[in-house]
C-alpha cells in the first residue's frame, strides 16, 4: 500500500467503517511504517472523537415541549380529512344525481313536445274554420252600397255555407326548421320499451339493435300488464320490437 | 389494544393521516428529537430549530401523503423536508453561503478557526465547543453531509436519500468535508506544515 491508497480510505479507518480484513491490516501497517500517513491517521481519529463528542453532547437535545402543544392544537383546528376515495364516491353520486335529474327534464320536454305536435293539426283546423267565418270586411265601398248591404243582409250570413274540406298543409311548413324528430314521433306516443327478457333498461340502450314495427292483437296488451279497452278489444295495436345484434327480441312498446 | 409506541413510523403516519391525534403525537415524539437536533446543527440557531421542527411537522399533517415507504423511511423523509426548511429558512436571513466552486473550498482548507491546536490542548467542552464552530463554517454541502453522517449517525444510504444523490457523492463528500474540519482545527503553523507536506506527496503521487 502506498500513501495515495492510504488517504482514500484514511476516513474510514479513522471512522472505524467495515472494511475488508486484508486492507485493514494492511492500512494499518502502511501507518507504522510512514510517519505523514500515521500523523494523518491520528488527526482523523481525533476529529472522529471530537465529533462523537459533539454527537453525544447534542444527544439529549429536544424541541421545546410547547412545539407538541401547538401542533395538538393545529391538528384539532385543521378542517376534517376525507379521503380521497371517499370524496371520489361522493362526486359519483353527485353525477349519478345530475344525470338522472337531466334525462328526465329532457324526457317530460320531448313528451310535451311531442304532445304539441300532436295538438298542431287540430289547432290549424280550428283555425282554417275560424278563417272561412265571415269576417266584418274592411272594404272599400261606398255608403250607398254599405245601406244597401244593411237593409239586404247576406244570404252568407243566413244561409252558411257548409265548411269546406280540411286543407292539409304540407309537413314541412307545419314542423319548424329545427325539428329532427322522427315522423312517428310527432304523432304517436308510446309506452316505454319493456324488456322482453332479463335485461335493465340501461343494458338495452348500450346493447343497441333494430327497432321493428309490428301489429299485434290488442289483447297482447293485457300480456304486459297494460290496460285494454274492451270495446276495441277485436282490432290491433302498433308495437315496436326491439331485436338485438344475435337477432332475439329484447324489448317492446306499444304504440297509439 | 395496541400501544402506539410499538406501532411503526408508516403506520402511525397513515393513522395521522386518517385524523388519529395520538398517532401524530406518537411520531411527534419519537422523530423531534432528530429533527430539531438536525435542524440545529444546521443552523447553529435554536430558535430556527425550533421554527423549522413546527414547520416540518405542519407540513407532515398537510401533505404527508406524499411519502412513499418504496423509497425510504419515515425517519429519513422528515430530515429531507427539515434539510430543504432549514436551507430555505437560512437563505431567507442570508445566513448560508452560496455553494462555492473547489477553488473557494481550498481558501477554506486553508483557512484557520483557531490559532491553538483544539486536538491536543483544550479542554473537553472547549473542544466540542471548536468542533461545533468548525462544522457551523463548513460550506452547506459538506456540512449536511458530516451533519448527517457523523453527528446524527446516518448511513451513507439514508443520507443518499435524503439529499437527493448517488452513495458516491457521499462518500466524497465526507472525506472532503472531513478534511476542512482537520484544515480548520488545525493551528496556523501546522497549516504551512501540512500544505508543504501536501506538495511533496503531490509530487511523490505524480
Amino acid at each position: 500500500m502506498n500513501c495515495q491508497r492510504f488517504e482514500t480510505m484514511v476516513s474510514e479507518l479513522a471512522r472505524g467503517q467495515m472494511m475488508a480484513a486484508e486492507q485493514r491490516t494492511e492500512a494499518l501497517a502502511h501507518s507504522d511504517a510512514c510517519d505523514d500517513c500515521a500523523a494523518r491517521l491520528g488527526d482523523e481519529q481525533m476529529l472522529t472523537l471530537g465529533l462523537q463528542s459533539l454527537a453525544s453532547e447534542m444527544e439529549s437535545l429536544e424541541a421545546p415541549r410547547e412545539i407538541e402543544a401547538k401542533l395538538l392544537e393545529a391538528f384539532r383546528a385543521r378542517t376534517v380529512v376525507v379521503p380521497i376515495t371517499k370524496r371520489q364516491s361522493h362526486s359519483r353520486y353527485w353525477l349519478a344525481a345530475i344525470a338522472a335529474m337531466l334525462l328526465i327534464a329532457i324526457s317530460v320536454v320531448v313528451f310535451r313536445w311531442s304532445n304539441r305536435q300532436g295538438d298542431e293539426p287540430r289547432q290549424a283546423a280550428n283555425q282554417d274554420k275560424r278563417q272561412e267565418q265571415p269576417q266584418p270586411a274592411v272594404s272599400n265601398k261606398s255608403n250607398e252600397q254599405l245601406a244597401h248591404d244593411v237593409e239586404k243582409p247576406s244570404v252568407d250570413y243566413l244561409f252558411p255555407q257548409p265548411a269546406k274540406p280540411k286543407r292539409i298543409r304540407p309537413v314541412s311548413l307545419r314542423r319548424p326548421n329545427n325539428a329532427s324528430v322522427a315522423n312517428h314521433a310527432t304523432k304517436e306516443i308510446a309506452t316505454d320499451f319493456i324488456p322482453l327478457s332479463y335485461m335493465s333498461a340501461a343494458s338495452l340502450q348500450q346493447e343497441g339493435g333494430q327497432i321493428i314495427r309490428v301489429q299485434l292483437p290488442r289483447s297482447a296488451l293485457a300480456n304486459f300488464g297494460l290496460p285494454v279497452n274492451m270495446d276495441r278489444y277485436n282490432e290491433k295495436v302498433k308495437a315496436d320490437v326491439l331485436y338485438g345484434v344475435d337477432g332475439m327480441a329484447r324489448a317492446i312498446r306499444f304504440v297509439q | 389494544m395496541k400501544l402506539k409506541s410499538d406501532v411503526n413510523d408508516n403506520d402511525l403516519l397513515r393513522l395521522m393521516l386518517a385524523g388519529d391525534e395520538e398517532a401524530l403525537a406518537a411520531l411527534y415524539r419519537r422523530r423531534q428529537g432528530s429533527v430539531y437536533r438536525f435542524a440545529l446543527q444546521m443552523s447553529g440557531s435554536r430558535s430556527i430549530a425550533e421554527d423549522v421542527t413546527q414547520e416540518v411537522f405542519l407540513f407532515l399533517m398537510r401533505e404527508g401523503h406524499v411519502f412513499d415507504d418504496s423509497k425510504g423511511t419515515v425517519g429519513a423523509f422528515l430530515l429531507g423536508v427539515t434539510r430543504v426548511h432549514v436551507r430555505r429558512r437560512l437563505r431567507a436571513e442570508h445566513r448560508l453561503e452560496p455553494l462555492g466552486d473547489e477553488s473557494e473550498d481550498d481558501d477554506l482548507f486553508m483557512q484557520s478557526a483557531t490559532d491553538v491546536c483544539p486536538l491536543e490542548d483544550l479542554t473537553r467542552a472547549e473542544t466540542i465547543e471548536s468542533v461545533r464552530k468548525a462544522v457551523l463554517s463548513l460550506p452547506p454541502k459538506y456540512r449536511e453531509v458530516v451533519v448527517l453522517c457523523e453527528l446524527q449517525d446516518v448511513s451513507y444510504g439514508e443520507t443518499a436519500e435524503i439529499l437527493g444523490c448517488a452513495i458516491g457523492t457521499v462518500r466524497s463528500r465526507l472525506h472532503r468535508g472531513r478534511a476542512l474540519l482537520l484544515a480548520k482545527l488545525r493551528p496556523a503553523e501546522d497549516v504551512e506544515e501540512t500544505s508543504s507536506a501536501s506538495v511533496k506527496s503531490a509530487r511523490c503521487f505524480a
